[in-house]
């Protein structure tokens, strides 16, 4: 962290949840304990389930964007642009600095949300009987184009779909391109909205709990989906203090990497999760024993958390005291694509507020020998470095390690030393 | 910057099962015959072939079209590249694997379930394959990659991306080997899309070549380069990477044509370029055949290369890859490393030459990398 052109922070979070748009709703809802997982209702005949739904969306949307341009995109692209704008909003970005960012989105969804099966049958006919634009929404790439012409952000502009692991590895890439100075500033984050093709397919899989999940639960029975978008603005040190930037959290390590075991189930031990932890942690240059909080992937399914806390348990294996350890889907649900870019700002949220905050629902958690598995009341902690986990369906797995900005006794880019309450 | 090396290629595409540079055969668009027309169409489209000819040991049965090209290309690359993988620490090698539609091809297949049994009896084997990063993951599964496994998208330049995705990874050490993958599968809803969408040329509706031609002919297939950080003593090295950047905006031709030759576009490859003057151009870009090369070649000019005593020659874009809209990047060059500058007085060699491989899309931006294509 010693040298400026070699450091990325954090200057903007936007995110549009189920608790509205910004940071602040969802801070509030996470310290007052308040989850928003909640019956669905009937998403197709049959389905029995619950989900964590972003609630009046076009009202939402409406301080971003007209609703006339809102119906060329995909629910999927409006929640990211929603929360790309929110990103934006405190940057105190010019024209000219916008217009150089790149943009990074993630998303598993994508425009599936507009279609239904009856294309699959007779396309031609289907774009005759609805629209070739909701179709155009389709290809992976959309969710960045959307988010960048919407931000008029021309640099570099892609998109990541690697399962449940894709929004941290927005982040984790978009730091790489800042890094390689290809760029001023990155918006990074990921999107993913409800729909019926992602439900159907987690419920055939008997992956869904019907009822509210409960990570970390030795009863968890499965997952909430959730729908979501979070994206945050990515600089170097130098360039936020050359522009006197405000200065949210320090991204000080990532780490991606793979199980390489099998197509749906992550390695039983966590082996490749626990090394990707590790070198998330050596990247930052911190000790194991530093890691103040774990926002873990945590989904509720079986298999995933057993192998996550066997993770946690070989990567902290050197540490003195157990890592507190969380999983906020108990709040949001598993909103997929976006899960990763959420919960790494639900992660800043924690070493701003000093907060940790615990999962829901959690009363007889998964025995582990170095994990500290944070229930019952939000505990207030000074949290210097945190880091959010997440894994993915194709064995795929991502770390981010955050730091408080200006580290303790350190001035920041406003002259003022930043002393711990 | 340190320079990167392409040391392994391979590729499933309308030509066949390659592995190492494509050999020079002639191409023509086939009739569609995967589903019912009404009257001609025509694609740049893969034969069916036996993946277990090409990989020994491959099991494809439950994966589409898209998965298993990526699969046999990714071996074939790696063999190409001289590399032993139980001599490699398998935690430094990522995949990285560009598409602009994904498994679409199972996605359809989910969508058909549903269309029949219900969205409450679809198929929980289908599911985790019509995520985009299927194909990723397999390689992975396959070979025990466990490295990065990043699968992404870039409109236009999704090839080209990959490739700066896969160089970023290596120069900050969080991998020491890549294999760039990228590609699409062409299917009935996409082609229809393009045709509703008018964006087909007419030579998809009649056997007869349009002259000069124009529109898009669409295609499938799936290439893949292996990228190294260091040069093993026992490697061949196709080129060397030696820098690249992309941007999604900024017309460099609508700059120009307004007397504006500083713009963005122009300003990004003018700075790539440095004092380098590259001995010749691959034009890369989507869609219609024509334009993107001779954008790319006013690009060139605008941005510097016109101080040399004539614009440098150039490699226009083959339309089979242009077909693949957004992930021909990495066919464009491989079809490029095939040795002769065609429609160059002399046919000179590009091996030992420097290239600049540079697409423009309009307003969709463009790609630039600098390469040094090493001898064979």
């Amino acid at each position: 962290m010693s040298d400026p052109k070699q450091t990325i922070v954090v200057t903007g979070i936007g995110a549009v949840s189920p608790y509205g748009v910004g940071m602040a709703a969802l801070e509030a809802g996470l310290l007052a304990g308040q989850g928003c997982i909640a019956p669905a209702g009937e998403i197709y005949p049959g389905f029995v389930g619950s989900v964590a739904r972003v609630h009046e969306l076009p009202r939402l949307l409406s301080r971003f964007l007209p609703l006339a341009v809102a119906a060329r995109y995909s629910r999927t692209d409006c929640l990211a642009i929603a929360a790309a704008h929110d990103a934006a909003a405190g940057l105190s970005a010019d024209a000219e600095l916008m217009s150089a960012s790149g943009v990074v989105m993630a998303s598993t969804v994508g425009g599936l949300c507009e279609l239904d099966p009856s294309i699959a049958g007779d396309p031609a006919a289907w774009y005759r009987g609805h629209s070739l634009a909701r179709a155009a929404t389709y290809p992976v790439s959309r969710v960045a184009e959307s988010v960048g012409e919407q931000l008029c952000a021309n640099g570099p502009r892609f998109a990541v779909s690697v399962a449940c692991a894709s929004g941290a590895m927005s982040i984790a890439l978009a730091a790489n391109l800042l890094l390689d100075g290809a760029v001023p500033l990155m918006f990074a984050g990921g999107s993913d909205a409800l729909c019926p093709f992602t439900l159907s397919g987690f419920n055939s899989l008997q992956a869904l709990d019907a009822n509210l999940c409960r990570p970390f639960d030795q009863g968890r029975k499965g997952l909430n989906l959730g729908e979501a978008a979070a994206v945050l603005a990515l600089e170097t040190l130098a360039h936020a203090q050359q522009r006197h930037a405000p200065v949210l959290a320090v991204l000080r390590g990532w780490a991606m990497g793979n199980d390489a075991s099998h197509p749906t189930a992550p390695h039983k031990d966590g082996v490749s999760l626990a090394s990707c932890i590790r070198a998330a942690i050596q990247m930052a240059g911190l000790e194991s024993e530093q890691i103040g909080y774990v926002n873990a992937h945590g989904t509720g399914t079986p298999l995933n958390d057993i192998a996550e806390a066997h993770a946690y348990d070989a990567a902290f294996a050197e540490r003195s005291e157990p890592v507190p350890v969380s999983s906020t889907k108990s709040y949001t649900g598993h909103c997929l694509g976006a899960a990763g870019a959420l919960e790494a700002g639900i992660t800043i949220a924690a070493i701003r507020n000093g907060a940790l905050f615990p999962t829901l629902r959690l009363s007889n958690p998964i025995e582990s020998s170095r994990v500290h598995w944070l229930s019952g009341e939000v505990r207030r902690r000074a949290v210097a470095h945190a880091m959010s986990v997440s894994a993915g369906f194709g064995g795929s797995n991502a770390a981010l390690v955050f730091s408080e900005y200006p580290a303790e006794g350190h001035d920041g880019a406003d002259g003022k030393r930043r002393e711990r309450a | 910057m340190k320079p990167l090396h392409l040391t392994g290629i391979a590729s499933v595409s309308p030509y066949g099962v390659f592995q190492g540079v494509i050999p020079q055969l002639p191409l023509e668009a086939r009739a569609v015959t995967n589903w019912k027309t009404e009257g001609v169409r025509r694609a740049y489209t893969v034969e069916p072939f036996r993946p277990v000819e090409f990989v020994p040991g491959i099991k494809t049965r439950r994966l589409d079209r898209l998965s298993t090209w990526a699969l046999v290309a990714a071996s074939l690359a790696i063999h190409d590249a001289g590399i032993d993988l139980t001599q490699v620490d398998r935690s430094r090698v990522a995949v990285i694997f560009s598409t602009s539609f994904g498994c679409v091809e199972h996605t359809e297949a989910f969508f058909q379930s549903a269309a029949v049994r219900g969205w409450g009896g679809t198929d929980p084997i289908l599911f985790p394959e019509t995520l985009a990063n299927s194909p990723a993951s397999h390689v992975a599964l396959f070979h025990q990659l466990r490295g990065p496994n990043i699968t992404m998208a870039a409109k236009s330049f999704g090839g080209e991306s990959a490739l700066l995705q896969a160089a970023s990874l290596l120069r900050h050490g969080q991998a020491d080997v890549a294999i760039v993958l990228a590609g699409d599968v062409l299917t009935q809803a996409i082609y229809q899309w393009y045709e509703a969408a008018g964006m087909l040329s007419p030579e998809c509706f009649t056997c007869e070549t349009a002259n000069p031609p124009s529109g898009l002919i669409p295609s499938e297939g799936v290439a893949a380069i292996v990228m190294e950080s260091c040069c093993r003593s026992t490697a061949r090295t196709y080129a060397r990477l030696i820098d690249g950047r992309w941007a999604a905006g900024g017309d460099a031709l609508a700059g120009s044509a307004s007397g504006d030759a500083g713009g963005a576009t122009l300003q990004s490859i003018r700075r790539l370029l440095g004092e380098r003057q590259p001995d010749f151009v691959i034009c890369t870009g989507a869609g219609a055949p024509c334009n993107p090369c001779t954008s790319a070649n006013s690009v060139a000019e605008l941005a510097g290369l016109a101080t040399l005593s004539s614009v440098p020659p150039s490699i226009p874009p083959e339309r089979f890859a242009a077909g693949l809209v957004d992930t021909g990047g990495l066919f464009h060059l491989i079809l490029a490393l095939r040795g002769t500058l065609r429609g160059t007085p002399h046919g000179e060699s590009v091996h030992g030459a420097s290239a600049l491989m540079l697409g423009t899309s309009g307003a969709h931006g463009h790609a630039a990398l600098l390469l040094e294509i090493l001898p064979v």
